[in-house]
């Protein structure tokens, strides 16, 4: 009985980062736009880029996909642009994988740094010079570092979820 | 080193060509995909904007949804909050009440003057199409500030609509959706708005800042980093954007703006509140200097002239109210005294009854004292006659009757 329930458990906890996901792109409550002058950051970039280091299933690109059109559709970027960051993301992820054997927290948090940093340069590109967009640079660099920044706190949070509440391993 | 070159490579490709365990994607196929969504959205290709509307309406009504519990949370917070405020709101609602009322004839008088005035440049414009939106989604997003409403190409929203907050502008419609539209606020920062600053009409664009502000653009004419004076901002109409006239905000003096080199515009609406709002277009009215609109600015003169004959009486019959109000305050001034000096008169004449009456007392006791020397002894009882004894009135009436007996 109890190796049902477990089973059960996992397979919820299986749904559980693509339904966050899902939940932040559509939710009006936007951690990028939360109304403080010097504080935002990117929740949507944390749960992707540990996820997909995490390599947990039902983290599907297609579904990262189809969250990133959702994302363009509530935010009013034009339509495909969060999709591409998004995918971006969880290729840097997949490298840092595939070239990682013994997995070390402060690697994968300097590398999120760098991912961050080269394709929140990429995304301010496609939206200044492409789609005329005036985006403002102080801004988004106070995103960035707060996203570099909380990530830790996300990681340890999402390992207290894993572990504590749905007692996954 | 070519070694590590290899690693690479081979990690990259891993990473972006193999399609994984459990993913029916590659990596690179769908980032592939992607730029060429974009490209072709940008592009206008008809096939993709269908896609476009249709993920549009599903994911505005998913968003409706999920949002639910928050915006619940939300709108109970607002609740509370405003009922705690409810006592402080309601004392200067009274004041407010006050002053509205008494400038109120005097707008009526300076709209029918401006209407009459624009009609005479033919720069008159009517509403021909008024809606009202409820806010689906209010998401504020760090590219653009915009709000999602419930009315779309069914309802004849149009591109270029103006959206209105109880009269106040807040935004235009950028995007139109068979269901749905999305509105530019003007807080947003690619919004720029042709504005203008009273008094002194002083025109400049203006951009969004922040959820409660905006900046001036390209100010012109004016230096108004020395402005003391708190300045409204309306629409100027240039360019024919917008109508002229619509309130946006005001420019406090600049002590509250010192740390910015920009004029701060405050505007009248909150954008993190809205819930229904106003989608309103218009249209210039037809016929400005023909012989109906002659007989159109006649009648709104002869309609001016009538208000103004009207606040003119008002103003003498305000007047007359005052000084009656002087004249009797001053009647019963004087009432009051004259009761008062009838009162010490009619205490005076009581005094002087009472004394009269001790004289007329005193005059016959005198009278009674001088016959009774001269006819006393002819009523006083003794031992030889059976008169009266002297205390007696008998005795009194006999004195008086000088002794003499009675008939």
């Amino acid at each position: 009985m109890s190796k049902i329930n477990q089973g059960n458990i996992e397979v919820f906890y299986k749904f559980v980062p693509i339904t966050l996901l899902f939940i932040s792109v559509l939710n009006e409550i936007d951690f990028n736009n939360l109304g403080i002058k010097y504080f935002s950051f990117n929740f949507s970039y944390i749960l992707i880029f540990y996820y997909s280091l995490k390599k947990t299933k039902s983290f599907s690109y297609g579904l990262i996909f189809v969250a990133g059109l959702f994302n363009d559709v509530v935010v009013g970027t034009p339509m495909g642009i969060s999709s591409l960051i998004y995918l971006l993301l969880c290729g840097a992820a997949a490298y840092l994988r595939n070239i990682t054997l013994r997995p070390n927290l402060m690697k994968d948090w300097i590398f999120f740094l760098i991912t961050i940093l080269i394709i929140k340069s990429f995304s301010f590109l496609i939206l200044t010079f492409i789609f005329d967009y005036e985006v403002i640079l102080f801004d988004q660099m106070i995103n960035i570092i707060f996203t570099f920044i909380l990530y830790l706190i996300f990681i340890y949070l999402f390992n207290f979820i894993k572990t504590n509440l749905f007692g996954v391993n | 080193m070519e070694s590590s070159r290899d690693d690479i490579v081979i990690a990259i490709r891993s990473a972006f060509l193999k399609k994984e365990t459990q993913q029916r994607f590659s990596l690179l196929g769908l980032i592939f995909f992607s730029i060429i969504f974009l490209v072709l959205g940008s592009l206008d290709f008809k096939p993709v904007n269908y896609i476009k509307t249709i993920v549009k309406e599903i994911v505005y009504r998913s968003s409706y949804i999920i949002s639910g519990p928050e915006n619940f949370v939300k709108k109970n917070y607002v609740t509370i909050n405003n009922h705690f405020k409810l006592y402080e709101e309601n004392k200067i609602n009274i004041i407010k009440l006050e002053s509205f009322k008494k400038k109120d004839l005097s707008n009526k008088i300076i709209t029918l003057e401006n209407i009459k005035y624009k009609k005479l440049i033919d720069d008159y414009f009517i509403k021909d199409n008024e809606t009202f939106a409820k806010v689906l989604i209010d998401k504020q997003s760090p590219f653009l500030r915009s709000i999602i409403i419930n009315k779309g190409s069914k309802n004849n929203i149009k591109l270029g609509m103006i959206i209105l907050d109880e009269g106040y502008l807040i935004g235009k419609i950028v995007e139109v959706n068979y269901l749905t539209s999305r509105v530019l606020l003007i807080s947003d920062i690619n919004s720029k708005i042709p504005v203008s600053l009273q008094p002194g009409d002083t025109q400049a664009i203006m951009s969004g800042k922040n959820r409660r502000s905006g900046v001036l653009q390209y100010i012109k004419d004016k230096d108004l980093k020395n402005n003391n004076e708190e300045l409204v901002v309306i629409t100027s109409g240039a360019g024919g954007l917008f109508i002229s006239g619509i309130p946006i905000g005001t420019i406090k003096n600049k002590k509250d703006d010192l740390k910015t080199n920009n004029e701060i515009v405050h505007f009248y609406r909150n954008f993190s509140q809205l819930k229904y709002v106003k989608v309103v277009s218009y249209s210039r009215e037809k016929g400005s200097l023909d012989t109906s609109s002659k007989n159109d600015s006649a009648k709104q003169a002869g309609k001016v002239q009538e208000a103004n004959q009207m606040e003119e009486t008002l103003k003498i019959l305000l007047e007359q109210k005052k000084i009656a109000e002087e004249i009797r305050i001053k009647i019963e001034e004087e009432n009051t005294i004259f009761k008062r000096k009838i009162i010490d008169q009619q205490n005076e004449i009581l005094i002087i009854k009472d004394d009269i009456k001790k004289n007329i007392i005193q005059k016959e006791e005198i009278k009674f004292l001088k016959l009774n020397l001269i006819y006393g002894h002819k009523c006083k009882k003794s031992v030889f006659n059976n008169l009266y004894k002297v205390t007696s009135k008998k005795y009194r009436d006999c004195v008086f009757r000088k002794g003499l007996k009675k008939n």
